[in-house]
């Protein structure tokens, strides 16, 4: 790598920060945009970016004419983009018609987002931690190998038995310590809390789940991972989705995976507290179970089952329970106003409805901004 | 001469019996070096605009991460890269094959000789590696008084105003002498002062072109804006750099098409072995390949080279007086346009794209050179300061219109640093229209007066003046 490189970098860097404020100013329109979806790799998230351009005296519309190569007669399309070449030095770049992918940190963008929607930050309950065994040098002790002396409190012991002792000679200082003097460091074994988070996402794929309600639910889930993620060290994020049974799925089936058939919300809820009993126990893990459909139940006795799990197992047991109702064409609507009215006064459910992609950020603010 | 001082033994041979050939075809050059470095470094190079450096700005490292993200993804990648100073510098990328890199060199000598010879290349600065250098050290000085913040403000607001030169104004200087002899005005006054004599009084001269009416509206900024001196300096080296770029955009056509018909010719007679043929071709063809609907300025170049050697011209001196829009004046003719299938399109009225307009080799001609007077930039003639204090633009209408609503925000910036209201006359689809901006921000009205200050004619079809000073 030659120098240029690296004197490159410094303007590099300016860039990116001057993409990074833009992107904080636009975080609304990606708010509500497929466009980071599936960009992630590993801690970071590459962002496509419109280049800057600055204004310049650029040709306008009437400028579609111009002259050409080829074949065909006198009124025929002409084939390719209609731009001439820059061999006139006139293409018009239009704004956004270059585009560029920057790479941002997710903890980076977890804070604009934080920033945005003014979201606080999660306190993880004090049972939830899980423990490890982390360690630190931070005692002493007297006896120990050479190698983890401790020189300054040894010399210091030395010292003052020395002066004590009556021998210091401050025309000679010299010290020789003894082997009582040694103090050597100790590892001391503290409890670190951990945190460790599992995420929830379950969708009702039921025929009535179009694509639209689809992509709303992508965007959201991005959302709501990208900040989870940034709080928790440790995450899993599980899928599950239901028709009128529920089945664990990976992140590209829980997106495109289409079936037909009823809806049996509880089977999802079942499922879930299957998992959390067996493999997410609430002392360990914080539990986020995210819930995504139209409001269309099967029945109103799979309602009340649903409500009765959700206020006797589920919510015991997770950090919060969060539902969003996607509005579809053909959902009745019918499951969030039955939640309200059953367990409206819940401290930790959080139920709101999307009716269109404006709506996403609010619904992010209302299952993020209680920081639990 | 030709330096090599990183490439290995073999490309080196290569380069002495490349030079040799160029030599040998008649080419006239200032010494080449020959630089290798990696597609990483070459990418920031680019950026770089071939420099090896240049001021700090966000720009360049916006142009990197294109390039480089081009690279990386196998969409584009930088074959050859040639800057106009004594020495002429060019890079050969490591990882190009040894035909890819002799294709390069010949290339690399056409241009060379290009930069050397061309009329319009005579009055730029050749020793613009040092200059670009001293441009990057002041910048850096002033960034330091002044906050890089409010350095990175001003010079985004001049570098917006790049456009606003006269392309035609160094050529003028150097043929009416009255070029400024920095040089020997400064050694004289040495050798006064060593003398014991007093120095001569510095002659106040004002910046070539900053007289209205003018087209170099830099110029009059430099010398008459109520800037700061530091803003006048950071305006005085976008300028600088700006007349040094600015011939590389009016002879773009002309430049590759000689570096290409000389590749072609010189590795076709003797520098190439006869098992790279086939491979040359396939290189060659892509880097002429045109599209409809796509001018290509490597082939549309070599196609009137070749035509303008089989018309018995001396193609030599045709690539020292012409720019590519006089020189597609003296060379496209009815045989050429057919040959070349060229042809004229615009919007299909009834929509569904672009449609064949015209094959008539007058109307191909007269549209391509149309386009491409003034560098293919807008013609923008700074007229006059009115009675109110304010800058008065005309926009030379040429049948294309502007986008007022971005020339709307570069006039505001020009209003910043004028600091009084910028009126610019434009037409729009054939209506005057006055954009003006100020305090109050942007507007655009309708305006009588600049129908004829644009162009006397509404018509879009209007021929324009041509400027044949070359000559």
């Amino acid at each position: 790598m030659g120098y240029e490189v690296y004197r490159m970098e410094k303007d590099r860097a300016r860039f990116r920060d001057i993409v990074r404020g833009r992107l904080r100013g636009d975080l609304k329109k990606y708010l509500s945009s497929t466009e980071l979806l599936g960009q992630r790799a590993g801690r970071t998230i590459s962002i496509p970016v419109p280049q800057i351009e600055l204004p310049r005296l650029r040709f306008g519309n009437n400028e579609s004419e111009g002259v050409g190569q080829g074949p065909g007669k006198e009124g025929a399309p002409v084939e390719g983009d209609g731009q001439e070449g820059d061999a006139a030095g006139a293409a018009g770049d239009e704004p956004g018609k270059h585009v560029l992918e920057i790479e941002v940190e997710i903890e980076e963008l977890a804070e604009m987002l934080a920033a945005e929607l003014e979201l606080p930050n999660i306190e993880p309950r004090g049972t939830k931690q899980l423990l490890s065994e982390g360690g630190r040098y931070s005692g002493l002790r007297n006896q120990g190998p050479r190698s983890l002396r401790h020189f300054r409190r040894t010399f210091k012991r030395a010292l003052t038995r020395t002066i004590a002792e009556g021998n210091w000679n401050p025309a000679d200082p010299r010290v020789v310590p003894i082997k009582d003097d040694e103090r050597f460091r100790m590892r001391r074994t503290a409890p670190l809390p951990e945190s460790s988070a599992v995420i929830f996402h379950m969708m009702d794929v039921s025929g009535s789940m179009g694509k639209e309600q689809k992509e709303i639910v992508r965007i959201q889930a991005f959302w709501i991972d990208t900040w989870l993620r940034s709080q928790y060290k440790n995450i899993e994020v599980v899928y599950i989705v239901h028709d009128a049974v529920a089945k664990i799925v990976n992140d590209e089936e829980f997106f495109h995976l289409r079936e037909s058939g009823g809806t049996k919300i509880s089977s999802a809820y079942e499922l879930a507290l299957e998992l959390i009993q067996t493999k997410y126990r609430p002392d360990q893990w914080n539990i986020y179970p995210f819930h995504y459909s139209d409001g269309d139940n099967w029945s109103a006795r799979d309602t009340s089952h649903c409500i009765s799990l959700l206020r006797d197992e589920l919510l015991p047991r997770v950090n919060q329970f969060c539902y969003g109702q996607v509005r579809s064409a053909y959902g009745s609507g019918q499951f969030k106003k039955d939640l309200d009215k059953e367990l409206g006064g819940s401290e930790n459910l959080v139920s709101a409805a999307v009716d269109g992609r404006d709506e996403i950020a609010d619904s992010i603010r209302a299952f993020l901004g209680r920081g639990c | 001469m030709v330096r090599t001082p990183n490439l290995p033994p073999r490309l080196q041979r290569e380069a002495q019996r490349a030079e040799d050939a160029a030599r040998a075809a008649g080419l006239d050059f200032f010494e080449v070096v020959f630089e290798s470095v990696d597609a990483r470094d070459l990418n920031a190079i680019a950026a770089y605009g071939g420099f090896p450096r240049r001021y700090a700005s966000w720009r360049f490292g916006m142009d990197f991460e294109r390039l480089h993200k081009g690279y990386s993804y196998g969409l584009s990648k930088i074959y050859e890269l040639v800057i106009n100073n004594d020495p002429t510098i060019a890079y050969l990328v490591r990882s190009n094959s040894l035909m890819e890199q002799k294709l390069v060199m010949a290339h690399v000598f056409g241009h060379a000789d290009f930069f050397k010879n061309n009329a319009w290349f005579a009055p730029t600065e050749r020793r613009m590696v040092q200059t670009m250098d001293a441009h990057a050290d002041r910048l850096k000085r002033i960034s330091a008084e002044q906050g890089q913040d409010q350095v990175e403000r001003m010079l985004d607001r001049a570098l917006g105003l790049e456009g606003l030169i006269d392309p035609y104004l160094p050529l003028q200087q150097t043929k009416s002498g009255k070029s400024v002899d920095r040089v020997g005005r400064a050694r004289a006054s040495f050798e006064a002062v060593m003398d014991g004599r007093p120095a001569p009084a510095p002659v106040p001269t004002h910046l070539p072109g900053s007289t209205l009416p003018t087209y170099d509206c830099l110029a009059f900024l430099i010398e008459f804006a109520p800037l700061e001196p530091w803003q006048r300096e950071v305006l005085r080296i976008v300028r600088d750099e700006a007349y040094y770029f600015m011939p590389q955009r009016q002879t773009k056509i002309m430049n590759e098409g000689w570096a290409s018909f000389w590749h072609s010719r010189l590795l076709t007679n003797g520098l190439l072995d006869g098992s790279e043929i086939i491979d040359f071709a396939d290189c060659h063809s892509g880097a002429t390949a045109s599209q409809p609907g796509q001018l290509n300025p490597y082939k549309l170049g070599i196609e009137l080279f070749r035509h303008a050697e089989r018309l018995g011209h001396d193609i030599f001196r045709l690539r020292k007086i012409h720019n590519d829009s006089s020189f597609i004046d003296e060379l496209v003719d009815e045989e050429f346009a057919l040959e070349n299938q060229l042809f004229t399109y615009h919007d299909n009225p009834k929509g569904g794209g672009p449609q064949i307009a015209s094959r008539d080799w007058r109307t191909v001609k007269r549209e391509l050179m149309n386009s491409l007077a003034w560098g293919g930039q807008p013609r923008i003639q700074l007229r006059e300061v009115d009675a109110e204090g304010a800058l008065v633009l005309v926009h030379r209408h040429d049948g294309r219109d502007l986008v007022l609503q971005e020339a709307g925000q570069l006039i505001s910036q020009l209003a910043h640093l004028w600091g009084a209201p910028v009126h610019l006359l434009s037409l729009d689809g054939g209506q005057g229209k006055r954009v003006t901006a100020g305090k109050a921000g942007v507007s655009v009205a309708d305006c009588e007066e600049a129908v004829e200050s644009c162009g006397g004619s509404t018509s879009p079809k209007q021929r324009p003046e041509q400027k044949r000073r070359t000559a």
